[in-house]
């Protein structure tokens, strides 16, 4: 009688603390550290899962034929890193590779050995020629385009995109050309910046600008998470690095030929760090003094992966219920407000090709009604909490009733 | 994704692909279901280079890759405004590009030409541009683009046949300039062509000169007349009726990054069939180059067979093996030199792939390999064929050392020879003037066009018309003149429209000359590079309906001004190289230095005006200190 008693009771105490083991083993599983095992290699504490990369040439003239085939070399680098087409903008002010005077047409080269041609056979130019403008840039960055603007000029990131934007082009202290015919200022390029933040249309920047007194150009910047480095101080000009005999003009800028020699060592798998990066540089061979701004930069820059801005990921992105349920409750009005929108954009979309209708309020939308989806639902946090204290008060039962026998 | 992954993919979706064609093929197109035909009916790819020696050395490489999906017709524009379920077909293609068919029918284009064209074409040495030899009776292109529709239009030329069912924005429709806004986007972004340049400053419907190619198809008649059709439409039965739009940019550069996207529209890419030679270091290398886009309907019965939507993708470029021989000097030409390239192997999904080769006359030349089949002076190459690997298609000239140009010009090739230019040294008027050579022994009878951006303005009471350096006016040739003038600020901006009927007698020069104004221009509608000048789209001179009288109807009656023999008109539209005129340039400074200098004033002023308003003169009592009150 007693014995089998003693036998019921362990089996009881077993069972519930079975029940135990299981709940708190599975805490230690976190969704993301599933998913990090799921994916693969997770080393980047970036947390992004897309990338883009914004790259203007904003000079004119075949003269200028160096600032081209820097823009071209930045577009083939990050290219190679896994970046695609639909994720670049590439703003080119000229056309150097079929201008007349090219002796190699459809080509652009960026050394005197003309072994790598940078235009190739599948290159893909968003903006080019008058397109290049002020106005069209800071509409790119800020997302404020024509409705009939198709998806392959339109800068469609979101918070989770590390975005990199390269200028190269003849600039002053706290001004850059456009054409010849008109400048943006550090600050226009700044303002634009907070408002990609405020639009949520970045989760860290990378700006880099290769022109003279580059590095006044990111004075300006006072939002959060950009990285910034620039080719030369005030007062310094930046120069081209070599000139070809063919061609007739400079091929390549110092500081932009720098970086991409630095970045043929580089590839997908790479754990160099941007401090690796920024530590390299060499004012000596650059003939110039190159600047980094990292002070609103929130990651130590020896954590942070030159490819978090230059490769291109593919990371699925994992919700986390329990903190997205707290800043919930403050969404809830915006949320209501961007369903009426959606509402909306959904009904318009009907006569449009499909692809016009998607912009950053839309996908604002979407992400706030995902998140109504997951209130609703039982979530695994709340579930494994109910598991673990129906294990403990059935623990507790067992023993009162094992008490109340003795 | 690994490579092998990729690769593995590739493999799938190529398989898919077959599938896709054999299960279409296999499927026979069942009776038309109203407007919604299905899609998926038959698609056939056939693919053509003609390559066609020019007397003064060059070579004209033509490729055409034609596409057509039989059954399959436009969508109506009256379904353009309903909601999604009901708005428009699923498209399924096997081999017609999607993305070209998506914008073709989220916009309900009939039909669609799109030009990037970069070079001058001679047309007194050339010939017509397009797929054709000079062994064909007419100068048409024998494959898929009609006459005349390839065009030699310097830069970025577009222009389409949109239907409106008439039932006005009222019912839910979708005007033509929204659709004309919308398909100018969708192409620049599928084209990276800078076609947004193309807005309403640039944009006319001069339907006489660009008639449609092929048919248009009668609109469904459920709605409501319109009753006031424009002149510039065509009727389409039920109250519905054509408009087209037309727009021209001439400072368009031409480059790889568009050729990326034209290629990626072929069913084999750049990696087998043709579409391998299709090389942009060789391309755009070549003295004249141009790619075109050309959609058109084709009617059930009649010489269409089943008819549906047909799709031409056209190349073309006039390569000079000349100035590539170097010192050489040699004309000889082979794949190898031109495209630096092979047909490495052949297209799956073609019905057809082959390579004409107009053999020269009257010169001893070898062709290897041998061709296929030699009709007349023309050699085809089947690459279809079993032994088709590698094909390297050359033609040399046994007996010629080094090339000699031909002293004397040959014989024009074109039935008009015309010389366009600007006159005049001031910024502020201009002239201009064209002679239009008749190189027939029968009179011509061509439609005239201009259409110039609002910076110019054409004064139509200086135009005079001379004949053969005759002084006296001879405007009894020019008839049926139309002008429409620019519009140049505000709402309604709009290009000035020129056109005319010009008569020309056998073996005379005409020539017109008309004087006009240059704009002067705010100082923030300069582009860019403002001292270099404006581009000016060309002239075109067109065939007119003689006796046709379905559109064109004002031109006909200029039949009967010509006293002397029966008249003929030009086989295909003739397109003037561009001009530039140099207008009025501020000193772009200047602008700053107003404002600073007025910045400067207004601080002074307004200083010191409100340094005297607000201070307070008082007596100080220098015994009680500084204390005030």
């Amino acid at each position: 009688m007693l014995s089998s008693l003693f036998s019921r009771c362990w089996a009881l105490l077993l069972l519930s603390l079975a029940l135990w083991t299981t709940s708190t083993t599975a805490e230690g599983e976190t969704p993301e550290k599933q998913a990090a095992d799921f994916f693969g290699r997770h080393e980047s504490t970036s947390g992004h899962t897309n990338n883009w990369a914004v790259l203007v040439c904003a000079s004119r003239y075949w003269f200028n034929y160096r600032h081209m085939a820097n823009a071209l070399g930045m577009y083939r680098t990050v290219k190679r890193l896994g970046v695609p087409d639909s994720h670049i903008i590439l703003m080119l002010a000229d056309d150097a590779a079929c201008n007349p005077r090219n002796p190699f047409p459809g080509s652009v080269f960026a050394s005197s050995s003309r072994s790598l041609d940078l235009y190739g056979s599948h290159v893909e130019v968003d903006y080019r020629g008058t397109d290049v403008t002020v106005e069209n840039f800071l509409r790119l960055l800020t997302g404020r385009v024509s409705p009939d603007m198709p998806r392959s000029k339109r800068l469609l990131s979101d918070d989770k995109s590390n975005v990199f934007v390269y200028m190269t082009g003849h600039g002053g202290n706290e001004f850059l050309k456009f054409q010849d015919s008109e400048e943006i200022s550090a600050f226009d390029i700044a303002d634009a910046f907070e408002q990609m933040w405020q639009k949520r249309r970045y989760n860290e920047l990378f700006f880099m600008i290769d022109t003279c007194q580059a590095n006044t150009m990111y004075t300006k910047f006072y939002s959060p998470n950009i990285l910034a480095t620039g080719s030369s101080q005030i007062e310094e000009n930046s120069y081209s690095y070599e000139n070809d005999a063919d061609i007739g003009v400079s091929v390549i800028d110092s500081y932009t030929h720098f970086v991409l020699e630095y970045m043929e060592r580089i590839n997908k798998t790479s754990q160099t760090s941007l401090q690796d990066f920024f530590n390299a540089y060499n004012p000596h061979t650059i003939r110039s003094h190159p600047g980094v701004r990292s002070d609103l930069f929130q990651r130590p820059l020896s954590d942070t992966l030159l490819t978090d801005f230059f490769g291109g990921v593919a990371h699925a992105e994992i919700f986390d219920s329990s903190s997205s349920n707290i800043d919930f409750e403050l969404d809830e009005e915006f949320a209501s407000k961007w369903q009426a929108v959606y509402d909306d954009a959904c009904n318009a979309e009907t006569s449009s090709d499909g692809g016009d209708a998607e912009n950053s309020s839309e996908r604002v939308a979407q992400s706030s009604i995902r998140k109504i989806g997951e209130k609703l639902d039982l979530s695994p946090g709340k579930w494994k909490e109910a598991r673990k204290w129906a294990s403990v008060a059935s623990l507790g039962a067992l023993i009162a009733w094992a008490a109340s026998r003795w | 994704m690994t490579p092998c992954a990729f690769r593995l993919t590739k493999c799938l979706l190529a398989l898919g692909l077959f599938s896709l064609a054999s299960t279409s093929a296999s499927a026979s197109s069942g009776p038309g279901q109203g407007h919604a035909a299905p899609i998926q009916a038959r698609e056939t790819f056939d693919e053509s280079l003609t390559l066609r020696p020019l007397p003064d050395g060059r070579v004209s490489a033509a490729f055409e890759f034609k596409t057509v999906v039989r059954g399959a017709r436009p969508r109506e524009p009256g379904s353009l405004g309903r909601a999604r379920e009901e708005g428009d077909v699923s498209q399924h293609y096997a081999l017609f590009p999607l993305e070209l068919g998506q914008i073709l029918r989220a916009h309900a284009v009939a039909e669609l030409h799109l030009g990037l064209r970069a070079g001058k074409w001679d047309y007194d040495a050339w010939g017509a541009p397009g797929a054709w030899t000079t062994a064909d009776p007419s100068p048409e292109p024998h494959a898929g683009v009609g006459a005349g529709a390839a065009g030699a239009a310097t830069g970025a030329e577009l222009y389409a046949w949109m239907g409106d069912a008439g039932g006005g924005e009222g019912e839910g429709g979708v005007s033509i300039d929204d659709r004309w806004t919308g398909l100018r986007s969708a192409l620049a972004g599928l084209f990276c062509a800078s076609l947004e340049s193309l807005d309403e400053r640039r944009t006319c419907a001069p339907a006489d000169a660009f008639p449609p190619s092929g048919t248009l198809p009668p609109l469904a008649s459920q709605y409501r007349p319109r009753s006031n059709a424009s002149g510039s439409s065509i009727g389409a039965g039920g109250g519905g009726y054509y408009e087209l739009r037309h727009a021209l940019q001439p400072a368009e550069h031409v480059c790889t990054e568009n050729l990326t996207p034209f290629v990626r529209l072929l069913p084999c890419k750049a990696a087998a069939g043709l579409g391998r030679l299709l090389n942009p270091q060789k391309l755009f290398g070549a003295d004249w180059h141009g790619l075109g886009v050309h959609v058109r309907w084709v009617a059930p019965g009649g010489g269409g067979g089943e008819g549906g939507v047909e799709l031409v993708l056209a190349a073309q470029g006039v390569f000079d093996p000349v100035r590539l021989s170097g010192s050489y000097r040699s004309r000889d030409w082979s794949f190898q030199r031109l495209f630096d390239r092979l047909v490495e192997a052949r297209c799956p999904v073609a019905r057809s792939s082959r390579v004409y080769v107009e053999l020269p006359q009257d010169v001893a030349y070898s062709v290897v390999p041998e061709p296929t089949k030699v009709e007349g002076a023309v050699a085809m190459y089947d690459l279809l064929a079993e032994n088709a690997e590698r094909v390297d298609v050359s033609l040399r000239y046994l007996l010629e050392k080094q090339f000699q140009y031909p002293t004397a010009r040959p014989p024009s090739l074109s039935p008009l020879t015309v010389r366009r230019a600007l006159h005049g040294t001031s910024q502020a008027h201009g002239a201009l003037a064209v002679s239009v050579t008749n190189n027939l022994d029968t009179p011509v009878r061509v439609g005239y066009l201009e259409t110039l951006p609002a910076l110019v303005t054409l004064w139509l009471h200086t135009l005079t018309v001379t004949l053969d350096g005759d002084a006296r006016p001879r405007n009894d040739l020019l008839t049926d003149l139309t002008y429409q003038p620019p519009l140049p600020h505000g709402a309604h901006t709009g290009p000035s429209v020129l056109q005319a009927a010009l008569a020309i007698p056998p073996r005379a020069t005409l020539r017109l000359s008309v004087d006009m104004g240059k704009a002067f221009l705010r100082y923030t509608e300069h582009q860019p590079d403002a001292m270099r000048g404006w581009d000016l789209p060309g002239a075109v001179f067109f065939p007119l309906a003689l006796d046709d009288k379905s559109y064109g109807a004002g031109l006909a009656s200029a039949k009967n001004s010509n006293e002397t023999a029966v008249a003929t008109t030009i086989g295909y539209r003739i397109h003037t190289p561009n001009l530039l005129v140099d207008l009025a340039t501020p000193d772009f400074s200047m602008p700053y230095n107003v404002i600073i200098l007025s910045c400067t004033l207004i601080t002074l002023i307004f200083g010191s005006v409100f340094n005297m308003l607000t201070r307070r003169w008082v007596l100080v009592d220098m015994d009680e200190g500084l204390d005030v009150e």
